[in-house]
């Protein structure tokens, strides 16, 4: 185990630790462009140039191991001299044109210009110019002039996904990142270059020019496009949803996150259902409404024929609410499932199972539940056998055949209650509409595939009348005169981690 | 507070004549009637003007209503960065961005909308331009509207407004190393 000293301060790591990480132990930040923790190490951007003593030369400290008894100056004059000829170096072609560029204010290219250089250029003859707002795949628009050719890009294609379609072309100041001929930069993941990337060479074309990064505010949150739950930040502007960063966690997702995933945040305001109707009447506020419903589930929904639907969408909190709504409120009614259908699945990230939900509707509702999923539901509804249908959520895995079948099915119903955030084509054979909050408007959490409960957070206010789906079911009980055993979402979820934590011990 | 510094002064003692009041008014309207008189034979004491008549010149660092400035082809030359929306304390400024058909220009207003009616005239998103795009020096100043949506103020009027600017798009080549 050797012992170094960096700064003054002295650590003991593990052999073949690299200076960079070793000073990022100790709380010291060297700045760098090319090296990123879940790529190879090339050594080429000189950003992280630190001082060894006794080494003839400054070091490059993403690449330098540690050594027993080594001394680093990671902020000494000589350091601190040749950061900032790499960056006049690496701004001599560079465009700054920052006020056009979507990387300005995430930029590491402009926050070490600010830290280390904050010279006026002495370049006096012009610019080589390069590609300008090149589509570079279906995803991602390449700037060539400000890409500074660390090639995080090109390593993450040949080391994370493996499709290798870029390279560096060219040479000395004319190089650039090119795809290989007939290939584009398109793979399932493909937009993860647009995060690795330290300038503004790669953006997504879905953010391009849509809202200055520095307006937006971030809150942490889990996608929901497949059962993987890929952590992310939901990055939102006044209330609206602007796009998904993957967030670190090196138990789901590492540092990445796939396209799919990473562009279901448009689903977020979508076909959202506007305000709260029962039978004619919508112009409700939520008292009334929930007095209404329950005087309405009171007169139909006893005695045979009532069937819920949970939803693989929703929270565990919302399905532990809505498992105990069905007990007090609908007489044990037989429970149901409805979610995305399966899709294509993946070696890496991108699952099969398209909910994000569904391990914690097993884990909460029984597994046997599993079996009655959507087209089940569709049999026992063309049976006849349901009168009365409450559903968690318009998601339906139909066909569009099935889905008339459907249609024409519920259109027969005695009552039928849509609690939603989506309209999901069924608001207009709706008895009764409740509009319920997505994801990214509540406290919550979901059960990734793996069987890890996972928490996000609201992050802004629903514009609707949208509420929580636990907090729609204690509300319709109250408007009934009964009470459930939790009111407010931390006793629910101290409920739900101590039922999760039970079902774990039992599993061991 | 300290008291020694205070230095009291005797209230002045009101004789009959100024209890009596009417001298003192007969002075006062003599004075009102005298520069009535001045102004109306000669003018020259008058302080005021004829507005909207007869209007001052404003100083040359006025905040007036902002102009857009515009490229030497006359296209706009704000480029969208929303560093003006970012800094404005009131709000106003409201700027829609959009892909240009010119890889050079890239990224362009679409709609730039400015609210008068919430605008404090503080000046700080002229400052704020890095492309010398919006400025107040039109001399105009704000007027009242009597619609609402008179006040908001969209790219063509304020383009109407504007002029060529006299910074060099991109700056001059090697201007920054004589500094």
């Amino acid at each position: 185990m050797p012992t170094l000293t960096i700064n003054g301060k002295e650590i003991t790591v593990d052999p073949g630790t690299t200076v960079l990480r070793a000073a990022a132990m100790l709380g010291i930040d060297i700045p760098h462009f090319c090296y990123h923790p879940a790529l190879s190490v090339p050594a080429n951007c000189r950003m992280c140039l630190v001082e060894i003593e006794k080494a003839r030369k400054l070091e490059p400290s993403c690449y330098a191991k540690v050594g027993e008894g080594m001394v680093v100056h990671t902020e000494s004059p000589k350091v601190i001299a040749a950061r900032r000829a790499v960056l006049e170096f690496i701004l001599v072609n560079h465009p700054v044109d920052c006020p056009i560029c979507d990387q300005a204010g995430e930029c590491k290219l402009q926050d070490y210009y600010v830290a280390y250089d904050s010279q006026p250029s002495r370049v006096a003859v012009p610019k080589v110019g390069k590609a300008k707002a090149y589509p570079i795949g279906p995803r991602v628009v390449f700037d060539g002039e400000r890409c500074i050719l660390c090639t995080r890009c090109v390593r993450f294609c040949d080391e994370i996904t493996g499709t290798s379609e870029l390279t560096v072309a060219e040479r000395g100041d004319h190089s650039e990142i090119r795809t290989f001929p007939g290939k584009e930069l398109d793979n399932p993941y493909s937009m993860n270059v647009t995060d690795i990337c330290p300038v503004g060479a790669l953006t997504t074309r879905d953010f391009r020019f849509k809202c200055r990064v520095w307006l937006m505010s971030s809150t942490d949150s889990i996608c929901t496009g497949c059962a993987k739950g890929c952590n992310v930040h939901l990055e939102h502007f006044q209330g609206e949803a602007q796009r998904y960063r993957p967030r670190f966690n090196p138990e789901v997702n590492e540092y990445w996150m796939c396209d799919a995933g990473r562009m279901s945040y448009l689903e977020l305001h979508a076909d959202r259902l506007p305000s709260l109707r029962v039978l004619e009447d919508s112009e409700l506020s939520w008292p009334r409404a929930a007095r209404k419903v329950a005087a309405l589930l009171g007169e139909k929904a006893t005695g045979e024929g009532v069937a819920f639907v949970a939803s693989a969408q929703s929270s565990c909190e919302g399905l532990m609410a809505g498992r105990e709504f069905v007990r007090t409120m609908l007489d044990d009614a037989p429970v149901f499932w409805t979610g995305r259908p399966d899709g294509d699945g993946d070696a890496f990230l991108i699952r099969a199972d398209k909910n994000p939900n569904r391990a914690g509707l097993a884990g909460i509702f029984g597994v046997e539940v599993l079996a009655q999923d959507a087209h089940r539901l569709l049999q026992e509804l063309e049976r006849g056998a349901i009168r009365v249908l409450y559903m968690m959520d318009s998601t339906l895995p139909f066909t569009s055949d099935e889905m008339k079948r459907f249609r024409a099915a519920v259109e027969k119903l005695e009552l039928f209650v849509l609690q939603a955030p989506r309209r999901g084509g069924l608001d207009d054979l709706a008895d009764v509409l409740l509009p319920s909050t997505t994801h990214a408007e509540q406290d919550g959490s979901f059960v990734n595939e793996d069987g890890l409960l996972q928490s996000f957070w609201a992050a802004y206010r629903p514009r609707t009348q949208a509420l929580a789906d636990w907090e729609v079911f204690v509300r319709l009980a109250r408007g009934a005169d009964r009470e459930l055993s939790f009111s407010d979402f931390e006793s629910l979820h101290g409920a739900l981690h101590a039922e999760q934590g039970a079902a774990q011990d039992a599993g061991e | 507070m300290s008291t020694h510094n205070v230095t009291v002064v005797e209230r002045p003692r009101r004789n009959l004549w100024v209890q009596s009041y009417l001298p003192e008014v007969a002075k006062g309207l003599a004075i009102t009637s005298r520069q009535f008189f001045k102004n109306l034979l000669t003018g020259s004491d008058i302080q005021t003007v004829q507005y909207p008549e007869v209007k001052r010149d404003y100083p040359l660092r006025y905040r007036g209503l902002h102009r857009l400035t515009y490229r030497d082809d006359g296209q706009v030359r704000c480029v969208a960065c929303m560093c003006c929306s970012t800094i404005c304390p009131a709000n106003c400024i409201h700027i829609t961005a959009a892909e240009h058909e010119d890889t050079s220009i890239e990224k362009y207003p679409a709609e730039f909308v400015i609210d008068e009616l919430r605008c404090i005239v503080c000046g700080l998103c002229v400052e704020a331009c890095p492309c010398d795009a919006i400025r107040m020096d039109s001399g105009i100043h704000a007027h009242p509207f009597y619609e609402r949506d008179k006040a908001f103020l969209n790219k063509d009027y304020l383009l109407d407004l504007g002029g060529p600017s006299t910074a060099v798009q991109g700056g001059v080549l090697g201007s920054r190393s004589a500094r």
